[in-house]
């Protein structure tokens, strides 16, 4: 057992090399990315490492599937682009447009949980599933607030601190320390009492109860803060590509999150993170072979699934495990050796 | 709305009820036996009315050929389905991976079909046609019927009653689940569960591949076909989880309310059926029919 | 000699049945701070149920829970937890996916009473390591944080168990069935760590246990359940010596 002291030294390390590992990724996607179209593909795959840790929190840590990220990623899409070009009335600029978008979401997604999560396990899926059609068929059909078919363009530029964010260079910066710092929130919960009671919930039901874990709060709170993180994806979505519309929002796109997450690694946020990369850039270097990506990714999903549930993430940890138990070994022959060593 | 209205829109909503309860009680009968939701459920069906339309247009199977070739098609299918996505699986820690990698099976099945048949949807010829070689129709009064819709009618209830008379009625059918649902027990009482467990699979898939064939006339032969589930799952929400009968019901009631709500607001027809779903879901969680097996999912 | 102060647990006319099979026909008894007490009976006697209807996972069909005088009978079980029940079982139920640490600290945030957010900007328990050292040395066993929690012995993971709901400060623990698959040594500490409960944090302990040494030696009362019907209520001196006790675990003598 080791004390209080250890733990406050890793956590110094762990951000010692959380920091340098943004510094180096940021300088190398600096030099490889040369082209704007790169830059974009990296760009969005930020902004999807957001709707990752959604899922991460729900599924990773809640045990609940949910299908309903992309409802409201399209919320928060079409809220931004609707106050940004005065649809409704008063313009805004986008960046208060996107803080707009955290408390409008929380109420919406807090009260679309409170109904949905009266249902348990499968139940629940099909249930988001449900509110994945209902919302595509809204988006995809009202003219007045959608666009319908055409979906909405002409999203101003962001302005940030009286810089003009214009191009996919300008926002990379942004959107690393956006998603870097969403995914220490996550990780934080994670270690708090709530990602205790959360795993409580997804593991042993019964045992949280009797923790003093009210299981329905509990999970509607992770419910909302899955739905926050994808609304503000999809804001941060809309002011990246200036231009908003119903397809992106569809159930075959929710599940391409759902892999980016089980790929990384459901239980791990730095996975998640991964995933998001993983699923959005490798289609671009495996542009030759674009007919079977699709196929590629069914296999990967099922192999993934047999071979490591846990996702690459899953595979780290494993190996870790395996190297520490070793070690222990060779610790434990060491002393046994010294012992009859002693005797002798 | 004039009465042959009523009636068209009552039989058209019917039809698709009947697709969707086909594709829902294969549904219920996995999750009855092995605790999974089958997510690439749709895209059994979308693969059966592939391997139809290829039987039919490309080797021109008369059709008392195509049916037992397309029956050996469908449960190899099954079969392969199992051992690839439920077998490795069984004893995984992770509640969610078996129904992920469904989700994954559903990507592979599509893509599968687009490589073999390529991406341009396919038209099958209704099962009836009139003398010029158009779909023939039922007159009525002043309405005019698609033998094909009655048809999806007439085969559907009997499959469902022949299902539901296997797993409900008889002692095989009973022993399946019992088997399924307990493999330890089962093993011990000298009912190998892997058969069984196989043996569901092949239905179902047959049940998917048959319920393509109906199908592929109305919406053509693609691979987006698989989409069709969603409704299905509605429907066995609506129903309540582990009854076939609530699945039918629920499904039936998804596909009129679908027929009738494309009359009044074509574009928000998922709208109301989804919207009924959800209504469903908060007033009444257990569906209409209290299910007998709780959600092992 | 306990009667004369309030009891923390009270259960008046408590009456359960699932289908036809009674499991709890007007139970009644009560469990003071600071007493252990047996809850013992054949097998199918109830004995699981009752712990189940006073933490909450089911309802009563009648009769009422006391806990400190205050009627919960319509709380919740998380509630109850929150109030104070905490609660072992026969199979230690922990977080699968999760290190010892988690598993031990989310018995100390039920104590703790941090909520989610105040959780969040890092309000932590000041003693937890301190405790947790204290119990640890009882049970003379230590483990690396971590570890899996599926990577310790079972016997092991069933004391934690218990230390993991003492952790969370409770008024009376239901302790089920908590020698089964445990080795003597294991035992011996299991019986300190309860002891330890009772006396020095003056918390009820109601253990159900089928070992009658272990009852016989721990106890301080004992009660008895027979198809769901409490058969005697007393000391181990009055219960070995009660001949409706053993009339239900020998039979009757003229049974045969």
């Amino acid at each position: 057992m080791r004390d209080n002291l250890n733990t406050t030294r890793r956590t110094i390390i762990k951000f010692g090399v959380l920091l340098v590992a943004v510094v180096a990724f940021y300088f190398l996607v600096s030099t490889l990315c040369t082209s704007l179209y790169t830059m974009m593909v990296v760009d969005i795959a930020l902004i999807y490492s957001l709707i990752a840790y959604s899922v991460s929190v729900l599924l990773g840590m809640g045990g609940e599937l949910s299908f309903a990220g992309v409802s409201f990623m399209g919320g928060g899409a079409f809220l931004l682009a609707n106050l940004t070009t005065g649809r409704l009335g008063p313009t805004l600029s986008p960046v208060v447009s996107f803080l707009l978008i955290i408390p409008v979401f929380i109420v919406i997604a807090f009260i679309i949980g409170l109904i949905l999560l009266r249902l348990k396990g499968t139940f629940f899926t099909f249930a988001t599933i449900g509110l994945v059609q209902m919302t595509f068929a809204i988006y995809n059909n009202y003219k007045p607030l959608f666009g319908g078919a055409d979906g909405i363009a002409g999203i101003p530029t962001t302005e940030i601190f009286g810089t003009k964010l214009m191009n996919y260079n300008d926002w990379f910066p942004v959107l690393l320390i956006l998603a870097v710092v969403v995914g220490l929130i996550v990780e934080r919960i994670r270690t708090t009492p709530m990602g205790r009671s959360l795993a409580a919930c997804r593991d042993n039901e019964t045992a949280a109860r009797v923790l003093g874990v009210n299981v329905y709060m509990t999970k509607v709170l992770a419910f909302t803060i899955a739905g926050v993180l994808s609304a503000m994806a999809g804001g941060l979505y809309a002011m990246l590509t200036k231009f908003v519309s119903a397809d992106m929002f569809t159930y075959a796109s929710s599940t391409k999150y759902i892999i980016m997450a089980m790929l990384g690694g459901v239980q791990s946020t730095v996975g998640a993170f991964l995933g998001a990369f993983i699923v959005q850039v490798l289609p671009q270097i495996l542009s030759a072979f674009e007919g079977f990506l699709q196929l590629f990714w069914g296999i990967a999903i099922v192999l993934l699934m047999v071979f490591m549930p846990e996702g690459l993430a899953g595979i780290v940890k494993s190996l870790g495990r395996k190297f520490r138990a070793k070690n222990k070994k060779k610790v434990a022959a060491a002393a046994a050796a010294a012992t009859e060593e002693g005797v002798k | 709305m004039s009465p042959s209205l009523f009636l068209s829109l009552l039989v058209n909503g019917v039809a698709m009820g009947m697709v969707y309860a086909l594709l829902g009680m294969g549904l219920i009968l996995l999750v009855r036996a092995v605790g999974i939701l089958n997510f690439a459920q749709g895209d059994l069906m979308m693969f059966g009315a592939y391997i139809c339309a290829c039987l039919l247009l490309d080797f021109e199977l008369p059709l008392y050929l195509l049916i037992p070739i397309a029956f050996i098609w469908f449960a190899l299918l099954g079969v392969i389905f199992m051992f690839t996505i439920y077998w490795p699986l069984r004893k995984a820690t992770y509640s969610q991976a078996t129904i992920i990698a469904t989700m994954g099976a559903s990507i592979i099945l599509q893509e599968v079909a687009k490589i073999i048949w390529g991406s341009q949807p396919r038209s099958m010829p209704h099962l009836v046609l009139n003398s010029e070689g158009d779909p023939a129709v039922l007159q009525i009064g002043s309405a005019s019927l698609q033998w094909q819709y009655l048809i999806i009618i007439a085969v559907g209830a009997l499959i469902i009653f022949l299902i539901t008379q296997l797993f409900e009625k008889l002692y095989v059918g009973k022993m399946m689940q019992a088997a399924c649902q307990d493999s330890y027990a089962a093993n011990l009482l000298g009912v190998p569960s892997i058969l069984t467990i196989c043996a569901t699979y092949i239905i179902v898939a047959i049940v998917c591949g048959i319920c393509g064939y109906l199908v592929a006339p109305v919406f053509m032969v693609r691979s987006t076909l698989g989409t069709l589930q969603l409704r299905a799952f509605a429907g066995v929400v609506i129903g309540g989880f582990g009854s076939i009968k609530g699945a039918v019901i629920g499904c039936l009631l998804v596909g009129i309310v679908e027929s009738f709500s494309t009359m009044a607001f074509s574009g928000y027809k998922d709208v109301t059926v989804f919207l009924l779903l959800i209504i469903f879901l908060v007033f009444r969680p257990t569906g209409l029919f209290k299910g007998k097996i709780g959600d092992k999912a | 000699m306990a009667e004369n102060r309030t009891p923390i647990l009270r259960l008046d006319k408590i009456c359960k049945s699932f289908g036809g099979v009674v499991t709890a026909k007007d139970v009644t008894f009560c469990v003071y701070p600071g007493e252990i007490k047996g809850l013992i009976g054949p097998n199918g006697a109830g004995k699981t149920t009752m712990m189940n209807m006073i933490s909450g996972i089911y309802t009563a069909d009648s009769g009422d829970v006391y806990f400190n005088e205050k009627k919960i009978t319509d709380k919740p079980d998380y509630a109850r937890a929150r109030m104070g029940i905490g609660r072992t079982f026969q199979t230690p139920r922990f977080l699968q996916r999760s290190s010892v640490r988690d598993n031990l600290m989310i018995g100390a945030d039920l104590g703790n009473k941090i909520g989610y957010l105040s959780g969040f900007f890092g309000r932590k328990s000041t003693n937890f390591y301190q405790e947790l050292k204290e119990m640890m040395d009882i049970l003379h066993f230590s483990f690396n944080w971590d570890d899996d929690i599926n990577s310790l012995p079972f016997g092991q993971r069933k004391l934690l168990e218990i230390v993991r709901s003492l952790l969370s400060h409770p008024k009376v623990i239901l302790v089920d069935e908590p020698a089964a698959g445990l080795n003597n040594k294991e035992i011996e500490y299991l019986m300190d760590i309860l002891r330890m409960a009772a006396k020095k944090m003056n918390i009820g302990v109601l253990v159900i246990e089928h070992s009658m040494d272990m009852i016989m030696d721990l106890c301080e009362t004992i009660a008895v359940l027979n198809f769901g019907e409490l058969i005697a209520d007393g000391t181990p001196a009055e219960i070995s010596n009660n001949t409706a006790v053993i009339e239900a675990y020998l039979g009757r003598e003229d049974d045969d």
